[in-house]
């Protein structure tokens, strides 16, 4: 009875799948593709909320616990919510700098890092622009940090991981090459956007954004700094207004009616808008309706 | 024939093998000199900056900048009217709960006209890799006190925390949390009368731990000094013993759901006192910034008395309940009613000359707020409080205030 007890025991544990949690769904699914079905992922975050603020529910505490690994976007994203959950979990494997920890943002090149810091020019970040996520030319280094550390987590199935890794990022190379393709096709690059969500996506391919509807960011659009967004854009001829799921509207609305320009808008993650529940379909979401 | 042309290329081809080497050598020679020269002044820029940071040494080798602890200023104040002057406001009591004490502690609000509340400092910093550091230095205009000073542990095993030093008990809801997170600038009328404003906050230890479990569930045990002379206070021997269970669950994934059940027992100067208290949060997400909160509470106090006939023990108990509506990223309203539903004392002419009416306390709150920005937050509130003996009659206290709260520096995320 006790070799049977002891046999099911170790076999839970040899079998036992890694957790991991990741805040957002995009990296969830990059997890999934290199984790296959050696790992449990968790996405802490709903998509279609702010991600700067979600909710911090207690019950984001009974999936934090049981934790192997925690991947986190970094760059400021989760400061408003991750720590106190982080704090509260009593989980020793995904303390800030243990090895269950993991933050995307240290291995990817931030872009528009501001040489002062002050909340005098609203919620920005110290360490750059966080949302590297709407450029699909990020997914394979995200890809190879992931499929490291599950390595290093997971000896056992260090293999398994990186023949994961290969076959995603030679698919993933293929889809890059066809999105490219299509995306030199888009001639209109002039946009503004409410949130600087999609800038490394538009750096990526050749965009230039011409203001934020936003004055500052994480402070709510003034009339008067809607007026200046006209005049920007009537001036520059801009006809793009990147919308995100979680903003109100009015304001974008407001300024489509006034200039002609047209309101798109886009997921800025994984699952913020219908129909776009795979990798491909959320760039390629973003790709259409820019490009449209 | 062939054989001398053969013969001849064979001869050039030397003679211009010969050259390239000789050119070759040049080159080769040339090389040498340049990269002695580079040598040369590399190690003449090498003695240089010895020379130079020998003579004048500025950079300093104990620079421990980069450990400095988050540092983050909570500034509260408020411009307030109320229909009862600010002498006779320190005379209030609260029948069953607080004697009338002119000396006593008004930490928030206390007067007509302008108040400033309070600047507190925090910090956090990781110690180690075993334990965090929290502090908070409440600075009142008169007085400054060390609100909180704990350590934390960061990776102890079978998902356990403890916690050491002086901290706010995790027993209730609202008990841990500071003044500026409260949804409303004063405190529940039953937590005032229990424990007043700092609540249960004491030097003493915590051991939490979270249950494997899918469902959130959190027990937690206290052991505390037990100062708080409002409902302990026998401090011959550390006296206070807290245990709660918290457990949340998500109806949906837009209604979430805490409950806790806590008990405290501590002594008094007379004996024992027994707190019991049971809460219930629950939150909608409206949409983006929108949502909707309630949140109650019940407590109960058992309190041996110094009688010693009659009602040998006190019992009293009260609730509240609010709900507050997040309107959008700007804007937010909300109420809360507080009733003591329980107020047996064994002399109640200690908070009220006989023939007061001392039945029937409760107090009605309603707030309209305003943050610009997530770290700065105005305020306006509108209390009805009928609960306060003033001058030895009972009187209600209306007042209108305009708070202003700014949390700057590195101020952490708040909790649920």
């Amino acid at each position: 009875m006790k070799k049977i007890l002891l046999s099911v025991l170790m076999a839970t544990a040899v079998f036992a799948n890694i957790q991991v949690d990741t805040t957002y769904a995009t990296f969830g699914e990059i997890v999934k593709k290199v984790g296959g079905d050696k790992v449990d992922v968790v996405v802490l975050g709903a998509s279609k909320y702010d991600p700067h603020f979600i909710t911090p529910k207690p019950s984001l505490l009974a999936k934090l616990r049981n934790a192997d690994l925690l991947v986190i976007n970094g760059a400021g994203l989760e400061i408003g919510w991750l720590p106190p959950l982080i704090k509260s979990a009593n989980n020793a494997n995904i303390q800030s700098g243990a090895k269950g920890f993991l933050d995307i943002s240290h291995f990817i090149p931030l872009i528009d890092k501001p040489t002062t810091v002050s909340r005098g020019f609203g919620d920005i970040h110290a360490e750059g622009n966080p949302h590297y996520i709407t450029d699909p030319h990020m997914v394979p280094t995200i890809a190879k940090v992931i499929a490291k550390k599950l390595s290093m987590i997971d000896e056992a199935n260090a293999g398994k991981y990186n023949t994961n890794l290969a076959k995603f990022l030679k698919e993933w190379d293929v889809y890059l090459k066809n999105f490219d393709a299509k995306m030199l096709t888009c001639k209109d690059k002039k946009v503004i956007q409410y949130h600087e969500l999609f800038n490394y996506f538009l750096k990526e391919y050749g965009f230039t954004s011409y203001g934020n509807i936003e004055p500052l960011p994480g402070v709510s659009p003034s009339s008067k700094h809607t007026i200046e967004t006209l005049n920007t854009m009537e001036k520059n001829g801009v006809k793009i207004i990147l919308q995100d799921v979680y903003h109100e509207r009015k304001t974008a609305d407001f300024i489509a009616a006034k200039s002609g320009a047209r309101v798109v808008i886009l997921p800025h993650e994984m699952g913020a808008v219908s129909g776009t529940d795979t990798l491909e379909t959320f760039y390629g979401d973003i790709a259409s309706q820019i490009c449209k | 024939m062939k054989k001398i042309v053969s013969l001849s290329m064979l001869a050039s081809a030397i003679l211009f093998a010969d050259s390239d080497l000789d050119q070759l050598k040049l080159q080769i020679q040339q090389l040498q000199e340049k990269v002695q020269n580079i040598e040369k002044q590399n190690a003449q820029k090498e003695q240089a900056s010895i020379d130079a940071k020998v003579a004048n040494d500025t950079s300093s080798s104990f620079s421990q900048a980069a450990y400095l602890p988050d540092i983050g200023l909570v500034l509260d104040m408020s411009a307030l009217s109320r229909n009862i002057d600010n002498t006779a406001y320190l005379t209030q009591a609260m029948p069953g709960f607080l004697q009338s004490d002119p000396n006593g502690d008004f930490p928030f609000n206390k007067d007509n006209g302008f108040n400033l509340n309070y600047a507190e400092v925090s910090m956090h910093s990781v110690v180690d890799p075993y334990f965090d550091v929290f502090a908070v230095f409440h600075i009142h205009p008169t007085a400054i006190e060390v609100e909180e000073a704990y350590v934390r542990t960061r990776a102890l095993p079978y998902s356990l925390l403890v916690k050491a030093g002086k901290f706010k008990s995790d027993f209730g809801r609202i008990n841990a949390k500071h003044q500026h997170s409260w949804a409303f600038s004063s405190q529940p009328l039953i937590y005032a009368g229990l424990f007043g404003p700092d609540g249960i906050s004491d030097p003493g230890v915590q051991l939490q731990w979270i249950a494997p479990t899918n469902t959130y569930l959190m027990a937690g045990v206290e052991a505390m000094q037990g100062t708080n002379t409002q409902s302990f206070g026998n401090v011959e021997r550390n006296n206070l013993y807290i245990g709660y269970l918290k457990s949340s669950v998500d109806l949906t994934d837009d209604i979430s759901v805490l409950g806790g059940i806590s008990g405290v027992t501590g002594k008094n100067p007379n004996g024992n006192t027994n707190v019991y208290g049971a809460d219930l949060t629950v939150r909608a997400e409206l949409g983006n910034y929108s949502s909707l909160v309630w949140q109650s509470e019940y407590l109960k106090r058992d309190m041996d008395n110094n009688m010693t006939s009659g009602l040998t023990k006190d019992k009293q108990a009260g609730v509240y309940s609010e709900l507050i509506y997040n309107i959008d990223e700007n804007w937010a309203t909300g109420a809360r009613y507080d009733r003591i539903v329980q107020n047996d004392v064994g002399d109640m002419s200690l908070y009220a000359p006989a023939g007061v009416n001392t039945n029937n306390l409760d107090r009605t709150t309603v707030m309209l707020q305003y943050k610009p920005f997530e770290f700065s937050r105005l305020r306006l509130e509108y209390t009805d409080d009928r609960s306060k003996i003033i001058d030895g009659q009972r009187k209600n206290i209306q007042e209108v205030m305009l708070n202003l709260t700014i949390e700057a520096g590195s101020h952490g995320a708040h909790a649920y």
